[in-house]
């Protein structure tokens, strides 16, 4: 085996291939079975996605906080969150990670640092003001990541955010994962000036663009944000340009698609064949050791939906546990 | 349909990157981020003082960065007074890459316009030059600084870099008077297995212990390992700086440089505070330097790593593969706009009126 070119461990590199291949098989096996109606409720999936969230999620800790957006299972996986106890929530299942209460768009776990999913686009990034507040006057060094689609940029609380931010200068980082459409409109009609890089300039904020499928591109630049964030250097945006291979939502037409555009993405944009291409490569980490993982993952995600499937439904008794933090 | 440039009607061809200054060095660095209303603003003052001086015609790389969509915008509404050359946009599909800016340089040759005016940094430059060069094309550039590291393009109002391109590109200045020739490296990867490798730097090759492309941007000093420069300026900003307070070389002398860095076991022979980066000046341990004589192949020392093109980390190579840097001079040219301004003043290109000259 060749020495290791690369900035990241083996164990780390090996620990980012893991959390990416989890993330899309635990979609694509979301996509199967949301399709036979398995599955109540709405799901957006991350695939595609994988390597934004598992760059930047690779340098945090649990004190660190994440808000995520209503396409948040990759943001979950990659922050630590129990795939079972995900699986089982999707499926609002007792022993879920809200006891089946929340579904796929209200996934939390305080305990890993994540703050939940959200169905209200652009909520995430107030919530992370607070968290980044906090983080502040504790003194430890700790950072909050607000994710936002290129969509939920545009909404008042993301600009609000990214002000107070500045203003109080925390250490906040916003991560705007560009996959270039919202919902199905595109950025190009959606969006007055596109770059978001700009956006943050116009708050005072440093910005960066990269390529949201290249996770070595992800984790380095995400590293040089979060290390600055946590020395006090204040906030800063992070745009990851991606693409997602499903539509907006599990039954999406995605008529506004150009023709083979999603072929196209999943032949040259997947950051997954990007990322084993790059490692085996280089003689880090071999075809055998990737693939025992894929073996391992695809064992995992099933596991998580006969478990799923077996847990039983939340009662009437349960309506009204979980409502109230008590203090 | 492909645009194709009419003899009768001068055309040039405008590449404006709408992601140039956009990586980590905002963070590790502050470097500046020219926002993309100003960069229309800058083709918009190309446009206008390049019709102002003969240009008809204006072909446009198209984008998905908001440069497009913000000057089509801007014509909807406009009700100035200002005589623009018809635009059209090339035939192509953006991809958001650096693929897009050779895409566009091919297809502004296959149309022959007349002059490629470029808004981006060093690395934008460089992929046309890339293109023009591969094409053994005569084709001059005209650059206009929107980048993070502005070693190539001139700082310069861009009115006036539209002016010039529109005399040269009209015909009322000669080739012999606006065109200047430009050095650049050659880099060249051998590989018997894979198959070899061919890229050009049009300012600076940096070869970097760095195997992994990342982030991409060059900012880091204890990964360097050497720096081959076609020229050297001491008010240079980025990695030819280093050059440029060793030993400096002018873009129009012939020759150029190359630095060996003291790591590795590699001997110290001094330490040069140098601003290898906007708002970064480091310290850089030198082992050694050398000028490079054009034609005249060097083969570099380190046996893996990564060759930076102008700022930026491009190409990894391996053990096995061997690297080659080449210095060419008159490798392509740049319309030398302030020569081509002070011939309009002495030839009074620009003047009109039925007096005689005085």
């Amino acid at each position: 085996m060749a020495s290791n070119p690369f900035p990241q461990s083996k164990e780390q590199l090996l620990q980012a291939y893991r959390t990416m291949r989890t993330i899309r098989e635990f979609e694509e096996r979301l996509h199967i079975d949301f399709g036979r109606g398995d599955i109540p409720g709405f799901v957006h999936l991350y695939a595609g996605e994988e390597a934004a969230g598992t760059g930047i999620m690779l340098h945090l800790g649990p004190g660190d906080r994440i808000a995520s957006t209503h396409r948040g299972h990759g943001h979950c996986i990659s922050k630590g969150v129990d795939v079972v106890a995900m699986m089982k929530e999707i499926y609002g299942k007792k022993g879920g990670a809200c006891e089946g209460k929340g579904g796929s768009m209200h996934i939390a776990d305080l305990d890993k640092g994540m703050m939940g999913a959200n169905g209200i686009l652009g909520a995430g990034a107030p919530l992370v003001c607070g968290a980044a507040l906090a983080a502040k006057f504790r003194g430890k060094g700790e950072v909050a990541i607000s994710f936002v689609g290129d969509g939920a940029s545009n909404q008042g609380t993301f600009l609000e955010s990214l002000n107070l931010a500045a203003v109080w200068n925390l250490p906040a980082i916003f991560v705007v994962e560009n996959n270039g459409y919202a919902e199905s409109t595109s950025r190009d009609y959606g969006v007055a000036v596109d770059s978001y890089v700009d956006r943050a300039a116009g708050f005072g904020l440093p910005g960066v663009t990269v390529d949201g499928t290249d996770f070595f591109a992800v984790h380095e630049a995400a590293g040089e944000i979060i290390a600055r964030a946590r020395k006090g250097g204040g906030p800063a945006l992070l745009e990851c340009k991606m693409v997602r291979f499903h539509g907006h939502f599990e039954g999406d037409a995605q008529t506004y698609r150009a023709p083979g555009e999603n072929e196209h993405n999943r032949a040259n944009n997947d950051c997954l064949k990007k990322f084993s291409a790059a490692v085996t490569s280089a003689g880090v980490i071999s075809a055998a050791e990737l693939q025992a993982i894929d073996h391992d993952v695809l064992g995992l995600i099933e596991s998580a939906v006969v478990a799923a499937k077996a847990a039983p439904l939340p009662t009437q008794a349960d309506l009204l546990t979980d409502v109230y933090v008590k203090y | 349909m492909t645009a194709r440039a009419r003899l009768s009607e001068p055309t040039i061809g405008i590449i404006a990157n709408p992601v140039s200054a956009r990586d980590i060095r905002r963070v590790v660095a502050n470097a500046g981020n020219l926002q993309i209303t100003d960069r229309v603003n800058i083709v918009l003052r190309v446009l206008s003082s390049a019709a102002a001086c003969g240009v008809k015609r204006a072909l446009l790389m198209p984008d998905r960065g908001g440069i497009r969509a913000l000057l089509e915008r801007h014509f909807k509404r406009t009700h100035e007074s200002v005589s623009w050359p018809e635009i059209e946009f090339l035939d192509m599909e953006p991809t958001s890459t650096v693929d897009d800016t050779f895409q566009a340089t091919r297809l502004l040759l296959h149309a022959g316009v007349a002059a490629i005016v470029v808004l981006g940094g060093d690395g934008t430059h460089r992929a046309v030059v890339r293109e023009l060069v591969q094409a053994r094309a005569r084709i001059p550039i005209a650059g206009l600084s929107t980048g993070t590291n502005n070693a190539f393009p001139e700082m310069r109002e861009p009115t006036i870099t539209g002016m010039a391109v529109g005399l040269f590109a009209s015909g009322r200045v000669a080739a012999a008077d606006a065109l200047t020739p430009n050095k650049l490296i050659d880099v060249h990867i051998a590989d018997a297995v894979r198959g070899d490798r061919r890229d050009v730097a049009i300012v600076d090759a940096v070869i970097t212990h760095d195997r992994s492309i990342g982030a991409r941007a060059l900012w880091k000093t204890n990964s360097l390992d050497a720096a081959y420069l076609a020229f050297a300026d001491a008010q240079s900003i980025g990695l030819s700086a280093i050059g440029g307070l060793l030993h400096p070389v002018g873009r129009r002398e012939p020759g150029g440089l190359a630095v060996q860095i003291a790591h590795d076991g590699r001997h110290a022979l001094l330490a040069l505070d140098a601003p290898i980066a906007p708002g970064l000046v480091r310290s850089v341990p030198i082992a050694s330097w050398q000028r490079m004589v054009a034609d005249e192949p060097m083969a570099i020392a380190a046996t893996a790593g990564t060759v930076a093109l102008d700022g930026e980390r491009e190409l990894a190579f391996e053990p096995g593969q061997t690297v080659q840097m080449t210095l060419r001079e008159n490798a392509f040219f740049t319309v030398d706009v302030a020569r081509c301004m002070t011939v309009a003043a002495e030839q009074g290109l620009l003047r009109s009126g039925a007096r005689p000259i005085p």
